[in-house]
């Protein structure tokens, strides 16, 4: 496995479906942050982070996230995540992610979810 | 007497704080530029800047204003006196949180506003250092939640996980995870020091091969902060900056080693690991000594289950082959048995009883143990009963075995086996004893011959021969065919039975009834080996004339 993380944007309407590959670290955060802000910028409410193919965040990539979440909720926008393994889960739980942005099974449910918030 | 909003000092004090409102709500700015801002709206000032403290000095983290080309130094120095610009300590409960630096305040110093304004935005200055603080040490303490769930976590996957390579996922991820490193390495060995298996994230950190050869202190994690110019515990590290490493023992046995290096902060810099990472690692390490543990003797469990199982089949296969009862032929007594040393053994006697009432019977020991000698014991078997209505003579039974072996059997493997024709309407016994121990016949009279080989093993040759041989049988006499098992036991002297105990208690027997003489033979023989292990299967059979 490799560890840089790529991160592959696609767009639905006014929701961004952000899907990673690899290791959510520094490098894997800011490339999530600069990709979440520029589908921001261009006009996005809404962002699904699909995370199907992420089995590993260290804590700095945590704190991105969390500020990608920070700026979303500014802009009162939403933000989910889907396709988590376990441990990131439940990471996520613990580290107070879920408390402001919803975790789904799927990437279909997480989209369908904030298209309608 | 306190005055109410109508008063002019209330008046003055709303009209401050809707100068400040706007700056200050909203916007992306970060709170320093809407604090220069605000100031600066307030203040009347040509430029603002807020001065944030950063180790000794204050450094310049936000300007606001139109300065022309001349810009505000980037840091300062508050005991310095600089005449163009006025410093306002930004203070709250007592302590500065930064400093407000304005240039070009009306009239020099702004009406009186800069010790309100020092007062108000070093208020929400502390506010917002104190939120910030806050938000730090709830994310650390959250961090050390994650660190204590994921070894309780891990505790249980490992304690539920018997696949080697999912183990070795699951630690290496979550080590380098709670490490924030950059990359990782697992390997682990086979008892014997072969490589096992090899994860990595990101580029390896080590050849596997010198992985086996590292020689980690046993217990300990090694932090090398300079892994990029010095060697970390006698080893080069090549693709790394700084590492941490630690073994994977049991009990002294180094079943692997597990690695991180790298350790990432916000900046892009790469962080020293700290001892707090060292018993993490430790930590995971040991969890996963001990699953590894439990599922390699998981593994080997099981695998001794399926073995079980399949002897356990064998010896069900091989009871079968084995006679269950005794013929009855007219002017013959007998008695047989066989003991396996295992479940399955390579022993095999049969009777036939033939036409004219004569009696064909076979005692056979098949070299090797376990499964293949019962795989060779049941192809002997089917040869024997596919072949004994075609030859005409004994010696022509063994070759069509001996042929048979040869284009049937799974495996390279001989017999000696001793086949014996008794006619006991004309007194005459005709054997072939193919390389077989000698059988004793004991004549009426007590006096003891023994009928020796006649040829080689069956299997052995592709030309081999055998003789056959005719002897005398007058009522009373007894043969007694036997497999090595029985003379080579061995006592706690390393004794062995022999050939004379076994003439001895066969001929003490001479006249008594056959199921009790095989008895005592083998009665005296475990007596005389005790708690010996045996290694040998034993068997026994009595033909005696009426």
């Amino acid at each position: 496995m490799s560890e840089v993380c790529r991160v592959a944007a696609e767009r639905r309407g006014d929701v961004a479906v952000l899907s990673t590959d690899g290791y959510i670290n520094n490098q894997g955060g800011e490339e999530i942050a600069r990709q979440a802000y520029a589908q921001l910028e261009s006009g996005a409410r809404a962002l699904v982070l699909n995370l199907e193919k992420t089995r590993i965040v260290n804590s700095i990539g945590i704190s991105i996230l969390i500020e990608v979440l920070e700026k979303v909720m500014d802009r009162k926008g939403q933000l989910a995540f889907c396709c988590l393994t376990p441990t990131i889960d439940k990471t996520f739980r613990i580290m107070g992610l879920a408390q402001y942005a919803s975790i789904y099974p799927t990437e279909a449910e997480a989209v369908r979810a904030v298209a309608a918030a | 007497m306190t005055e109410s909003p109508s008063t002019p000092a209330a008046s003055r004090l709303a009209g401050l704080w809707k100068a400040l409102e706007e700056p200050l709500a909203g916007s992306d700015l970060p709170l320093p530029a809407r604090l220069a801002a605000a100031a600066l709206r307030c203040s009347g000032a040509r430029r603002a800047a807020i001065y944030l403290p950063e180790k000794e000095s204050w450094v310049r983290s936000a300007v606001s204003g139109d300065g022309g080309e001349d810009e505000l130094p980037e840091s300062l120095d508050p005991e310095e006196r600089r005449t163009e610009l006025v410093l306002v300590p930004l203070t709250a409960e007592g302590e500065v949180h930064g400093q407000l630096a304005l240039e070009g305040l009306p009239g020099g110093d702004g009406g009186g506003i800069a010790p309100v304004l020092g007062v108000l935005l070093g208020g929400l200055l502390a506010a917002h250092r104190y939120s910030r603080q806050v938000k730090e040490a709830d994310f650390e303490v959250r961090t050390r939640l994650v660190e204590l769930e994921s070894l309780y976590d891990l505790g249980l996957s490992l304690g539920g996980q018997l696949e080697v390579s999912a183990l070795a996922d699951e630690v290496l991820f979550r080590s380098i995870s709670l490490t924030d490193a950059g990359k990782g390495t697992l390997v682990l060995f086979h008892e014997d020091g072969r490589l096992l298996l090899e994860r990595s994230l990101g580029e390896q950190l080590l050849p596997a091969e010198l992985f086996a050869t590292w020689e980690l202190p046993e217990g300990d994690a090694v932090i090398n902060n300079a892994a990029a110019s010095v060697p970390t515990a006698g080893v080069r590290l090549a693709s790394c900056v700084k590492c941490l490493a630690v073994p994977i023992s049991v009990g002294g046995r180094r079943l692997g080693v597990l690695a991180v290096a790298d350790k990432e902060s916000r900046d892009g810099s790469v962080l020293d690991f700290t001892p707090a990472d060292a018993r993490l690692l430790s930590l995971f390490a040991n969890q996963a000594a001990a699953a590894i543990e439990t599922a390699r003797l998981h593994r080997a469990a099981i695998e001794k289950e399926r073995i079980e199982r399949e002897l356990e089949l064998a010896a069900a296969i091989q009871r079968e082959i084995l006679p269950r009862s005794l013929p009855e032929v007219a002017g013959v007594e007998l008695a047989a048995a066989s003991l396996p040393t295992r479940q399955v053994g390579g022993d095999y006697y049969d009777l036939f009883p033939l036409s004219r009432g004569r009696l064909g019977f076979l005692v056979a020991d098949v070299s090797g143990k376990g499964i293949p000698a019962a795989l060779l014991v049941s192809t002997v078997h089917a040869a024997v009963h596919l072949q004994i209505d075609e030859a005409k003579t004994v010696v022509e039974l063994v070759e069509r075995i001996d042929r048979h072996l040869r284009r049937y059997a799974a495996t390279r493997k001989f017999l000696t086996l001793f086949f014996g024709l008794i006619e006991p309407s004309e007194g005459r016994l005709t054997y072939v004893s193919a390389g077989h121990n000698p059988a004793l016949l004991i004549r009426g009279a007590g006096r003891i011959e023994t009928l020796g080989s006649t040829g080689v093993p069956v299997g052995m040759f592709p030309d081999a021969a055998w003789k056959e041989v005719t002897v005398a049988l007058s009522a009373g006499d007894l043969l007694c065919v036997f497999t090595d098992g029985l003379t080579e036991a061995v006592n706690t002297r390393e004794e062995e039975f022999g050939l004379d105990r076994l003439s001895a208690v066969v001929a003490a027997g001479l006249r008594k009834p056959l199921p009790e003489v095989a008895d005592r033979v083998f009665a005296d023989v475990a007596d005389f080996a005790r708690e010996m292990p045996q290694y040998d299967d034993q068997t026994l059979l009595l033909v005696r004339r009426a």
